[in-house]
């Protein structure tokens, strides 16, 4: 197992596949922070909530963190390295779980690096139009605890739901779909199902007080429970499937 | 396992001392897709020490079968073990089976070094096992360049560095003069022979005979699945004949001519007969010299080649 980890590390920094990912997060993140920073009135920018989601990852975040993990199994299926893969290491799980906990480990990574850009382009804006960080100091580190954790673990979300998918192409367009459109409608129409989708769990741990969204911790724990369905899932599959 | 150092510039025939040892035993081995059967019934056994011509058309089912082996696809039936045991069972197989599948199975975007490492650190080797290998086949220029902008030639060289990673007993290779230039072909088959005179043993399959002709010892051919024949090279040569072919409306008084001059000659028909270890040129002069008229007169051969063809003939 610590072999296929120090191999997976490998392939993570191996190709510019991360290096975009890592840049879309930040981008993507910073242009939210920067229109929500400028477009709302600074008495809705003194309001807990958006401060909170001012400084969070937010679904953006989450989404592309998501990447990581669904990248990281199907380009070995598109481009055949899936085969050296499995006759390097035939204990398929070994494989993985590896991919699980590296990506893991990267869309926390990724998470600490886009929330850094978050709360100094944040906090610059808030000093800019002159509005206090209204966040107690001790749920700010909540918020951006809680960002980096829904990233980690929407990665690791990332592997389950590729490797059930193995076609690329289908995977990334099924997780635009899912994250980007059909979670967001779902929410919108009907937030008492929509709240316990994968996506609204993890932005719910940034502690965001709302009625669209479970609180916090029970944001966390109906995101891991997504994990780790998604895991045992992909265990599953993956032991069964002819490698062609 | 004495191997007295066999070398590419030695007759392909000869065989290398086994010590008799099973490396690959194939046992009843069948795979089915939907309604197609890909392997039917296989049951072959390879000894350590040789290399083997894994042989039939395209979709004979051969990289099915290569497949099963390496534990990448589950056999219907049967079994596929090698060193006794299945492939996944195997502790560290990439120590022991070096496998080369298809040329392709490279993230474009990755360098053939980094291709490597991410293998040899799945397998606990050393880094230093990753710039040995590149030497090996000659790619340790190229090795910081994305796979993207290599030729065929260095994707098979790259795929076969992977394959000796682990400094393998046991090389599988599919197909692996695909896409290699003439240079290449000679340098794996060097390359091949050097393997299997280490007492190491080799499968490579391939859809030409003449490809694997000049290295392999032994011959498995495979066609619609199914074994067609298991037998050394060699035995497979005996069966290719060739001789002058003759058509003379006096045919069985040339036949007692050649008889004379010590030529072997077999009447066909009254009209036409085969003579063997001759030129048509040699037929064409004694027949001249006795007055004999001849209508036609041509070389005929049987090639390794019309045997496979032969073997593999679709069945009707």
């Amino acid at each position: 197992m610590r072999e296929q980890m120090r191999s997976e590390l490998v392939k993570l920094r191996s190709t510019r596949t991360n290096l975009g990912l890592l840049l879309g997060m930040v981008g993507l993140v910073l242009l939210i922070v920067i229109i929500t920073g400028a477009a709302v009135t600074p008495a809705e920018l003194a309001k807990d909530e958006h401060q909170r989601a001012l400084f969070g990852l937010g679904l953006a975040g989450g989404f592309i963190a998501s990447l990581i993990g669904v990248m990281s199994i199907t380009s070995e299926f598109r481009h055949g390295t899936i085969r050296p893969t499995f006759v390097f290491t035939p204990r398929r799980g070994r494989v993985v779980s590896a991919k699980v906990l590296s990506s893991f480990i990267l869309g926390f990574a990724f998470g600490v690096i886009t929330e850094a850009v978050a709360f100094g382009v944040g906090l610059s804006i808030l000093a800019i139009r002159a509005v206090d960080v209204v966040v107690p100091t001790h749920e700010l580190l909540l918020v951006a605890l809680g960002s980096i954790a829904c990233a980690a673990l929407m990665a690791a979300l990332g592997v389950g739901v590729g490797a059930i998918a193995r076609n690329q192409v289908l995977a990334v367009i099924g997780v635009v779909v899912w994250f980007m459109v059909v979670e967001n409608i779902v929410i919108g129409i009907w937030p008492q199902v929509g709240k316990f989708f994968p996506l609204a769990a993890g932005d719910a741990m940034t502690g965001i007080n709302s009625d669209q969204l479970l609180p916090a911790s029970q944001g966390a724990l109906v995101l891991v429970g997504y994990v780790l369905i998604s895991f045992f899932a992909a265990l599953a599959v993956t032991q069964r499937i002819d490698v062609k | 396992m004495s191997s007295p150092g066999i070398t590419a510039t030695m007759a392909p025939l000869v065989r290398v001392a086994g010590d008799g040892e099973a490396v690959i035993e194939v046992d009843h081995l069948t795979k089915r897709f939907g309604s197609v059967t890909a392997a039917d019934d296989l049951t072959f056994t390879l000894k350590r020490g040789t290399i083997t011509g894994f042989l039939g058309p395209n979709g004979a089912g051969k990289t099915t079968t290569l497949r099963m082996l390496l534990g990448l696809t589950r056999p219907t039936r049967g079994t596929a073990s090698l060193f006794g045991r299945q492939y996944v069972d195997i502790p560290n197989p990439a120590t022991r089976v070096g496998a080369v599948l298809e040329a392709t199975d490279f993230h474009p975007g990755r360098s053939g070094h980094d291709h490597l490492l991410m293998l040899a650190r799945a397998a606990g080797l050393p880094m230093q096992r990753v710039d040995e290998v590149l030497a090996k086949v000659s790619l340790t220029g190229a090795a910081r360049r994305r796979v993207g902008g290599y030729s065929m030639g260095m994707r098979q060289r790259l795929g076969l560095a992977a394959a000796l990673l682990g400094d393998p007993e046991l090389l599988i290779l599919d197909e692996p003069a695909n896409g290699l230039d003439p240079e290449g072909v000679h340098w794996l088959r060097e390359f091949l022979h050097e393997f299997a005179s280490e007492g190491r043993t080799v499968l490579v399959s391939s859809h030409v005979l003449a490809e694997v002709a000049q290295t392999v010892h032994d011959i498995v051919i495979i066609n619609r699945g199914r074994l067609v024949t298991v037998s050394p090279l060699a035995d497979l040569l005996a069966r290719s004949v060739s001789g002058t072919h003759v058509i003379a409306p006096e045919a069985g008084r040339l036949h007692e001519i050649l008889c004379q001059h010590a030529i072997e000659s077999r009447l066909v028909d009254s009209d036409e007969l085969i003579a063997s270890g001759v030129t048509t040129a040699d037929v064409g002069e004694i027949a001249g010299s006795s007055g004999v008229f001849l209508h036609e007169l041509s070389t005929q051969s049987s090639s390794l080649e019309d045997i496979f063809l032969e073997l593999t003939a679709k069945e009707v």
